[in-house]
């Protein structure tokens, strides 16, 4: 008996009941934007309460995509699937995903990128990274975010601005993060750079390697989140 | 909305969850989709498509019962309808496109990961129908086969350095490719290589390498895919094909076998490997990989009667070898062959094949009385139906009297159809499976050719080269004593090399084994025969 729970392969087993609770929440998420649309909110305390629904529905799902991502990563030797790409289509999409949310909780979103700007890269895991920032900036800005893209000497850049607190400092002290940043005991396992880190390693064009940066210099006075594609 | 561009468009959503089909019915209709039909299954699905077009077809890759998501584009791209080249989106709730579309052959126009919003919907949908316009007139010249057209629709809108110019590029290779303008389309390549190595574009160069007849740089450029991308399955598929060509069948199923492993729900790689396998004689691969593809064939277009038999037959010739390993096989061929009638229809040739098949299992089985009962039935139905039994059944009925020791009537019906098909050589060459010697022409020259080459490995003591050419040459001529005795020949000097491997005493008393069964005395190699009994007798009690 003893052997036989050894021999169960826990990360497997996690990554299996993961994609069942994915699934689930999909569906939840599915009909509370029914119900939001079927019974819009009388006052402001209802609004709100739909909004705090809504959000922490869309960052569980968001954490489950991303924890399904990492075990993949590590499982099934997943790689980076890189093709060229429109980069206004995959920053619009995220955006759209995000539409319902950023609207509740009253954030004007601004996008900035050039229409003809290309750029060479994994859509599915870039737009996942992207999702899962914006999801959080959601939540820590006041009024405002800034998404915007454009061609930089170190590759393609991706920047997420905020008008919100900024990075703490032990985030942007941080040199990496990889998993042994990650403590589970002091509360922040940074799961989200986590895995956006991950997916900048994985995309290489030559010698070059992806890398992310944090920093508090965001034209909109809070944090600023930048992805760097080779 | 007086100008709604979309208000004339059709769409048809397929979802098994009610809740689903509203909502996403609701979604199009606000985007401005003038007609939205809906359905819950994936036979209503392909019913609608056979009556109506579509614009585009929003789809689930998972609908509980029937065919999946995939399954349906497999159809529709595969067979004559009314939305062969309609807009395929696929939906699912899987997060990951690659670990799905890895276990396919077609790529939908889209994929769509739920949940999904009105804004995500829109925004794709809007996408795909520009594109769509964009690239009207360059589908309209590919189908309607006008392919220097459509390079050079094709190179204008890449010359213009659009949105659209990764899309045409990809289109331009291939259609180049179909016109044999294969310095263009390596020009083409090289050009994005230079930029980027993207696996689609090394595809692309190796299948222009290949088809310039260099099929080593062909070779280097798609392990270098491998390494690069190891889920880009064609580039397998490409590899195995090359391999197969130069007669490396053993390099073969290993790049099959490696597909398989990526995407084991691949019914098509399912069927290579159980076909390679069989060739090779490994004979477990083979049976476990029909196995699959049978199981596989039940919602898909490429399920075929083929594979079917071929599981019965990788049992039969399993059971052989190892009567436990073969036990399970045994057991489901058993139920296979019985289905064969009621999945392919029953005519009186799907029936007679069956009971022919069914014998054979039950011989091996040890069943031998109801072997000669299914055996009856089938005569019986022979007897009657003249019309309906062609050389195949009748290459299966001399196979099932020969696993029931019924030699004189089988080798008097052999001999009938040698006498009938004299001068078709086309026949004769389905013949030979069942003879000694062939007789067909090509199948002759075919045998003295392999002969010679495994000679001349066996010569140069390459004697692992010698057994799998004449392992593979066996399995298309299962009969023939010259080819038998030369394996066994070669597999003495492999063992001569390899004192420790004791599986090849095996392998070579099961051969002689068998081969005492069919020889007959007054063979002329019955000598050489009894020769290397009296060899093999004496390795093996030096062995013990």
């Amino acid at each position: 008996m003893n052997q036989e729970i050894q021999d169960i392969d826990f990360s497997f087993v996690l990554a299996s009941s993961v994609h069942d609770m994915k699934n689930s929440l999909g569906m939840l998420l599915n009909t509370l934007s029914e119900v939001m649309t079927q019974y819009p909110p009388q006052d402001d305390i209802h609004a709100k309460s739909y909004a705090v629904l809504e959000y922490e529905a869309a960052r569980i799902n968001s954490e489950l995509i991303q924890l399904l991502s990492l075990y993949r990563l590590e499982h099934d030797k997943v790689r980076a699937h890189i093709d060229e790409c429109m980069v206004i289509d995959i920053l619009s999409e995220q955006v759209a995903r995000n539409y319902g949310l950023l609207q509740t909780r009253a954030v004007e979103l601004v996008l900035e990128c050039d229409e003809t700007l290309m750029g060479y890269f994994d859509s599915d895991l870039v737009g996942g990274v992207i999702n899962n920032i914006l999801v959080n900036c959601a939540r820590y800005s006041k009024h405002k975010l800034k998404l915007s893209a454009a061609q930089t000497a170190e590759g393609l850049c991706i920047t997420i601005e905020d008008d919100g607190p900024g990075y703490p400092d032990d985030m942007l002290n941080a040199s990496t993060f990889s998993e042994t940043k990650a403590s589970f005991a002091n509360g922040l396992p940074h799961l989200g750079l986590m895995f956006a880190n991950k997916v900048a390693l994985m995309h290489r064009n030559k010698s070059q390697q992806g890398f992310i940066r944090l920093s508090n210099d965001s034209s909109l006075g809070g944090g600023c989140f930048r992805l760097f594609l080779p | 909305m007086p100008d709604n561009p979309y208000a004339k468009l059709q769409a048809l959503i397929v979802d098994d969850f009610e809740s689903f089909r509203i909502t996403l019915s609701k979604m199009l209709q606000e985007f401005g989709i003038g007609a939205v039909d809906s359905v819950s299954s994936s036979s209503d699905a392909l019913r609608h498509c056979n009556a109506k077009v579509y614009d585009i077809i929003l789809c689930d890759q998972n609908l509980g019962k029937g065919k999946t998501g995939q399954q349906i584009l497999e159809v529709l791209r595969h067979t004559p309808n009314l939305n062969s080249d309609s807009l395929f989106v696929l939906v699912s709730a899987e997060s990951n496109k690659s670990i799905i579309m890895a276990a396919y052959d077609y790529e939908p126009d889209a994929y769509l990961t739920k949940p999904i919003t009105g804004q995500t919907l829109g925004q794709r949908l809007e996408r795909l129908f520009k594109q769509r316009l964009a690239l009207a007139p360059i589908y309209k010249a590919l189908k309607e086969n006008q392919l220097q057209l459509a390079a050079d629709l094709c190179e204008a809108e890449i010359q213009s350095a659009n949105r659209y110019s990764g899309p045409c590029q990809k289109i331009l290779g291939r259609v180049l490719l179909q016109l044999g303008q294969f310095e263009k389309a390596e020009n083409l390549y090289r050009n994005i290589l230079d930029v980027r190595q993207l696996d689609w574009a090394m595809l692309g160069m190796a299948q222009t390498k290949k088809l310039q007849g260099d099929s080593l740089s062909a070779q280097q450029w798609l392990e270098d895919i491998i390494q690069f991308n190891p889920l880009c399955l064609k580039a397998y598929d490409l590899l195995a094909e090359i391999l197969a060509e130069r007669a490396d069948y053993h390099g073969q199923q290993k790049v099959v076998q490696q597909a398989v492993d990526i995407s084991p729900l691949s019914i098509l790689r399912q069927q290579a490997l159980g076909d390679i396998g069989f060739k090779n004689n490994d004979l477990l691969t083979a049976a476990s990989a029909y196995r699959k593809a049978v199981k596989l064939g039940e919602n898909s277009y490429h399920d075929d009667v083929k594979f079917h038999e071929n599981f019965a037959h990788a049992g039969i010739q399993l059971a052989k070898l190892d009567k436990n390993l073969a036990v399970p096989f045994l057991r489901d061929a058993l139920k296979v062959v019985a289905d064969i009638p009621n999945r392919f229809g029953k005519t009186n040739t799907s029936k007679i094949s069956s009971y022919l098949l069914e014998s054979q299992v039950l011989v091996v089985s040890g069943e031998e009385r109801r072997a000669a009962e299914s055996l009856s039935s089938a005569q019986k139905m022979m007897g009657s139906n003249e019309s309906d039994v062609d050389l195949t059944l009748n290459i299966e009925l001399v196979r099932a009297l020969r696993e029931l020791g019924n030699k004189e009537e089988s080798e008097k019906i052999v001999a009938g159809l040698l006498e009938q098909y004299v001068d078709d050589e086309e026949q004769l060459q389905k013949i030979d499976c069942l003879l000694d010697e062939p007789c067909s022409a090509k199948n002759k020259a075919l045998v003295a050719q392999i002969n010679k080459n495994g000679i001349a490995f066996y010569e140069s003591k390459d004697f692992s080269r010698a057994v799998d050419c004449f392992t593979s040459a066996l399995h298309d001529f299962p009969q023939h004593i010259g080819l038998r005795l030369n394996l066994v020949q070669a597999l003495m000097g492999q063992f001569k090399q390899e004192p420790g491997k004791d599986q090849l005493l095996i392998n070579m008393q099961q051969i002689m084994e068998y081969t005492r069964k069919i020889i007959p005395d007054r063979h002329v190699q019955y000598r050489r025969f009894r020769q290397l009994e009296e060899l093999l007798r004496g390795l093996t009690s030096a062995k013990k």
